[in-house]
């Protein structure tokens, strides 16, 4: 966008990211607020029950053993783990997914063949795979990668489909009139964008379950990762270490939701 | 058969019906027999009763559906698909949201053997046709419904089609852009000397613009009468000559619409 473009606009709110800061500032104070909220009644449970510190131990000791590790990069080695594992799991299943959407909701005949198959496994829950996923692959990375392609595949799969079946046919019939020919330029000129911001919405609703499923994989067979952590903490009796692995899980999660919530705001613009 | 006889003609409709099969297995008769020539450059609206078959033909001569008889033929040649040699404009606009304003004029350039700085120059000539020269790199959710039919004139026009084809193109409209865009059309038609198929529902817009007028029947859509207009432009329509035509129309349009009524009962 240049300058002579930019002059004639209206004067609302600014298009360039740099600008936005004070806009995001104030985004950000409802969480501040949550957060401060749950703290403060966080220390009053504790002060009221004073119960064991292996039980709930104060906000503060919380936040100690998170600066601890924090500090000796221990938790960014474990968070690193569980985020490249569901980014992993998650671009294979849009790898696959997208394709497949985009081809079942344009065949109808296409549709037909594969749909009992989908319909039939996507009951099962990414979880109930964990066993098999251990047998299979044993506790490696494979393992859990494989148990996060599960919840991740579905979510993108359906709504790749939604949205390959929802376009406007109005808009079909107007890319066959200036110039898609053939079902391939006009999968690729109109389905396809057309498609987009449903796809978008699919990518940011598998990372969510993405997100809880590598924490299950990792409760269970794992030596590293968000949920090892945890799960390592309620094994040695430390609730502190189990509320810094919930508190990391939490704060992760937000922050990819927010980003793409982002995405979809910019890439994500409705079909119509 | 008088195929031989279509030949060279700009738009030929000869001996069009079409039979729909319900979902229950009967067959409805929508349209025709109709049989019609269109002259090259010629302004051609229909006017009919709602539910007659317009729409039925205007997705025919489109490509988008196959008649159950007849043919369509166009510079001789019978027709089999959409073609950008029919451009269209839509009563919902159909522009793409993915895309700019240029980008959506520039669309129906993109398969042709044109080079990408000329497809931009002819997107933007076509924009500064309809005034929007200044609107080239907004989306198309920021604008308004008359502003994006506008778009779709410029995309309809930039593909220097032979045919365009228009289905209540200013429906969606309230009365005064339609009027603006009434006038637009008209000049940028008589700039351009282009084929044009226009359907309404509106006797006064057909009046306004036609060469000639198309009257068709309840359904099965045939036509019922015909008039040619050869008032200059711009018309006014209050001219006795304009308001004793509004009246015949309307009287034929009236009988046609008691007749869809009673047949339906
Ligand atoms: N796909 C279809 N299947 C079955 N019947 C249809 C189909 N499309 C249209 N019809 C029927 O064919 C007839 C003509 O429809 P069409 O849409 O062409 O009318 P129209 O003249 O454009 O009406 P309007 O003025 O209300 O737009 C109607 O009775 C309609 O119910
Ligand atoms: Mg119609």
């Amino acid at each position: 966008m240049n300058i002579a473009s930019a002059k004639n606009s209206a004067p609302g709110p600014g298009r360039t990211s740099h600008r936005r800061w004070p806009a995001n500032a104030v985004r950000a104070l409802p969480f501040c607020y949550a957060a401060i909220v749950i703290v403060l009644v966080w220390q009053i449970v504790v002060d009221i029950t004073k119960p064991d510190p292996s039980i709930l131990p104060p906000p503060i000791d919380v936040a100690w053993t998170f600066g601890h590790l924090a500090g000796d990069g221990e938790l960014a080695v474990h968070a690193g783990y569980s985020v490249a594992r569901v980014i992993t799991a998650w671009l294979l299943s849009g790898i696959i997914a997208i394709p497949l959407g985009l081809l079942m909701g344009s065949s109808q005949h296409f549709e037909r063949i594969v749909n009992p198959f989908v319909e039939l496994l996507r009951p099962i829950s990414p979880l109930a795979w964990i066993p098999m996923a251990i047998l299979w692959f044993g506790i490696g990375e494979s393992g859990k990668v494989f148990v996060v392609f599960i919840g991740t595949f579905f979510p993108i799969l359906l709504s790749t489909v939604a949205g390959a079946k929802g376009v406007d046919p109005v808009l079909l019939h107007a890319g066959q009139v200036f110039g898609c020919t053939n079902r391939l330029t006009l999968f690729r000129r109109v389905v396809v964008p057309a498609a987009l911001p449903s796809i978008v919405v699919g990518l940011r609703v598998a990372f969510g379950t993405g997100w809880a499923a590598i924490i299950a994989a990792e409760l269970v067979a794992a030596h590293s990762g968000l949920g090892y952590l945890i799960a390592n903490g309620m094994d040695i009796l430390r609730a502190d270490q189990v509320l810094v692995g919930m508190i990391a899980i939490g704060v992760l999660g937000f922050l990819f939701d927010t980003f793409f919530r982002y995405l979809q705001a910019h890439y994500g613009r409705t079909a119509r | 058969m008088n195929a031989p006889l279509t030949t060279g003609k700009p738009l030929c409709i000869s001996g069009l019906t079409k039979t729909y099969e319900t979902r229950t297995g009967e067959s409805m008769e929508a349209l025709g027999p109709i049989s019609v020539d269109v002259a090259a450059g010629e302004f051609l609206v229909v006017v009919g009763p709602s539910g007659c078959g317009k729409s039925t033909l205007l997705q025919i001569l489109a490509g988008f559906l196959k008649p159950t008889d007849g043919t369509v033929s166009v510079n001789g040649e019978i027709i089999t698909g959409p073609s950008i040699d029919r451009s269209m404009i839509f009563q919902s606009y159909a522009l793409f949201p993915w895309l700019s304003v240029l980008d959506n004029v520039r669309f129906g350039l993109r398969r042709k053997t044109i080079p990408r700085e000329q497809q931009r120059s002819i997107a933007l000539q076509y924009l500064r046709l309809v005034g929007l020269q200044d609107f080239a790199d907004k989306n198309i959710d920021e604008l308004s419904g008359g502003m994006k039919q506008r778009v779709a004139i410029a995309r309809a026009f930039a593909v220097n089609p032979s045919i365009l084809l228009m289905d209540e193109p200013f429906g969606a409209l309230d009365a005064l852009t339609r009027r603006f865009l009434q006038r637009e059309l008209l000049r940028i038609w008589q700039e351009q000397q282009r084929t044009v198929v226009f359907i309404t529902h509106s006797v006064n817009e057909a009046i306004f613009l036609a060469d000639r007028i198309l009257v068709m029947s309840s359904r099965p859509g045939r036509i019922r009468a015909e008039w040619r207009l050869n008032s200059p432009r711009p018309r006014d329509l209050n001219s006795d000559q304009h308001r004793r035509l509004e009246a015949e129309i309307f009287s034929l349009l009236d009988e046609e619409v008691t007749k869809t009524f009673s047949w339906a009962t």
